[in-house]
């Protein structure tokens, strides 16, 4: 589904991504975890043309990133993606942010878009919260609710930035089982977390990240037990407790 | 003093105010698209769109207002081959140059947008226009309200220098009674009570509206 050969991106004359290789096959979930300022971040928007890259190639679902001839707007409709701050628009009601890009870019009618969208708040267990302006929700359900605006757009991929880093610890679980939920229904997810019981839970794969480099990767229980690197050790240490 | 003066030619005095607020609506409403476009030409990543925008804001935005007022009344005609009259050719003025305020005014409110609700708009497949439109400017209009009212305050007061074409705005209406009545203490201190009372309107709008921001 994702294949990430030799990725390389500099920000000037800092090299923030030094050739990564990753493969994410369809129905993967696959965690991505390291120290900030590790190039998480960047390496998530460089998969969906947020970010330019200076070397290397991305292939999503068969098209090239960087291929001119990919329609980088279309390829962001297949890959939905939900970030550490939520988001939302705050002008807008729960259900506006969620019909917005489905109503614009998928051409749906308004009342087509509206039931799909009520489906998936209720999916991520909060209808009632429907005509809410994202300032009267509390932070776990403005991002159950981002978490609906992407799916709205039925991807083929989910992407999470550090989607529990900013809540408080009482609304993560609310959140991380709306993830859980989503991974075990078959969907191919990148998420940049440092949640490892979700990671133990669900992810196929785990990398570590640091400077810009993969220096660990692994399947599961194998990654936290014996990690062979001692950065990785040293940071599992930290964040495990 | 001799108020009487006022009374005799307020409908001729009114007649200017009207020309006045139209001069001032049309200006506002030109140069506040215009200076949209010049906005977020000054926000683009592309040279080709940001140079030529900055240098329109910075040119103008270092000209005095009564110079491009002769300058479109001089030299539009002298381009196009034919006088555009004095009411057109101050619109444009005031339209080319009040925009490359409003440039830097737009370009504010949308600076105060957090830029994640760029990358929000994007990552769902939104082009750069559509973000803009639905995500991005209703969002950055909040905050430009309190210094666009400002600037409505200031283009209104700025008409008064189109009496330098002939215009007959209000102030130009004024001297022209002055001359004939001979009354100048009265009529300019009317003229400036009536700059005073839709100015001040203006400004407590502007007031309040901010006070209400801050509240949010």
């Amino acid at each position: 589904m994702i294949e990430i050969r030799n990725l390389s991106k500099w920000y000037g004359d800092f090299q923030v991504l030094k050739d990564i290789n990753e493969e994410v096959k369809q129905g993967q979930t696959v965690v991505v975890c390291g120290p900030s300022g590790s190039g998480k971040s960047t390496l998530l928007r460089c998969v969906n043309a947020l970010e330019p890259f200076q070397q290397g190639e991305i292939i999503v679902d068969g098209r090239s990133v960087t291929d001119p001839k990919t329609n980088r707007y279309e390829l962001r409709a297949e890959i939905g993606m939900v970030f550490q701050r939520f988001e939302l628009y705050p002008h807008m009601t729960a259900l506006q942010n969620i019909t917005l890009a489905p109503k614009k870019v998928r051409r749906k009618p308004t009342k087509e878009a509206e039931d799909h969208a009520m489906t998936l708040l209720e999916r991520v267990g909060i209808p009632e919260k429907a005509n809410e302006f994202p300032g009267n929700l509390s932070g776990g359900q403005q991002q159950r609710v981002a978490i609906a605006r992407a799916l709205a757009m039925e991807p083929k991929i989910m992407m999470f930035d550090e989607p529990t880093s900013a809540l408080d610890p009482e609304m993560i679980k609310e959140v991380l089982d709306v993830m859980i939920d989503l991974s075990k229904g078959g969907m191919t997810m990148i998420v940049v977390t440092h949640e490892m019981g979700f990671a133990r839970e669900v992810a196929d794969e785990i990398i570590f990240m640091d400077e810009g480099r993969i220096i660990e990767r692994g399947t599961d229980v194998s990654f936290f037990e014996n990690p062979r690197n001692q950065r990785t050790k040293d940071f599992l240490d930290k964040i495990l407790i | 003093m001799d108020w009487a003066v006022i009374p005799r030619n307020l409908s001729f005095l009114l007649g200017g105010l009207v020309l006045t607020f139209e001069l001032a609506a049309i200006s506002l409403a030109g140069g506040f698209l215009l200076g949209i476009i010049m906005g977020l030409g000054r926000l683009s990543s592309r040279k080709w769109i940001y140079y030529p925008a900055s240098l329109y804001v910075n040119f103008f935005r270092s000209l005095p207002l009564i110079l491009v007022i002769f300058w479109f009344y001089f030299m539009v005609p002298f381009i196009i081959g034919r006088p555009l009259g004095d009411f057109l050719s101050a619109i444009i003025a005031f339209i080319a140059f009040e925009a490359a305020y409003f440039a830097e005014i737009v370009r504010g409110g949308i600076q105060s947008v957090p830029q994640g609700q760029v990358m929000a708009g994007y990552s769902t497949g939104l082009s750069y226009y559509e973000t803009m439109r639905h995500i991005i400017l209703p969002q950055a209009l909040r905050n430009m309200v309190p210094p666009i009212v400002t600037q409505c305050v200031i283009i209104f007061q700025d008409t008064s220098l189109a009496y330098v074409i002939g215009l007959k705005e209000f102030l130009r209406r004024t001297s022209l009674v002055d001359s004939r009545e001979l009354r100048s203490l009265e009529l300019y201190l009317f003229a400036g009570f009536v700059y005073l009372i839709f100015c001040s309107i203006g400004t407590i709008a502007s007031r309040r509206l901010e006070s209400r921001q801050i509240r949010r």
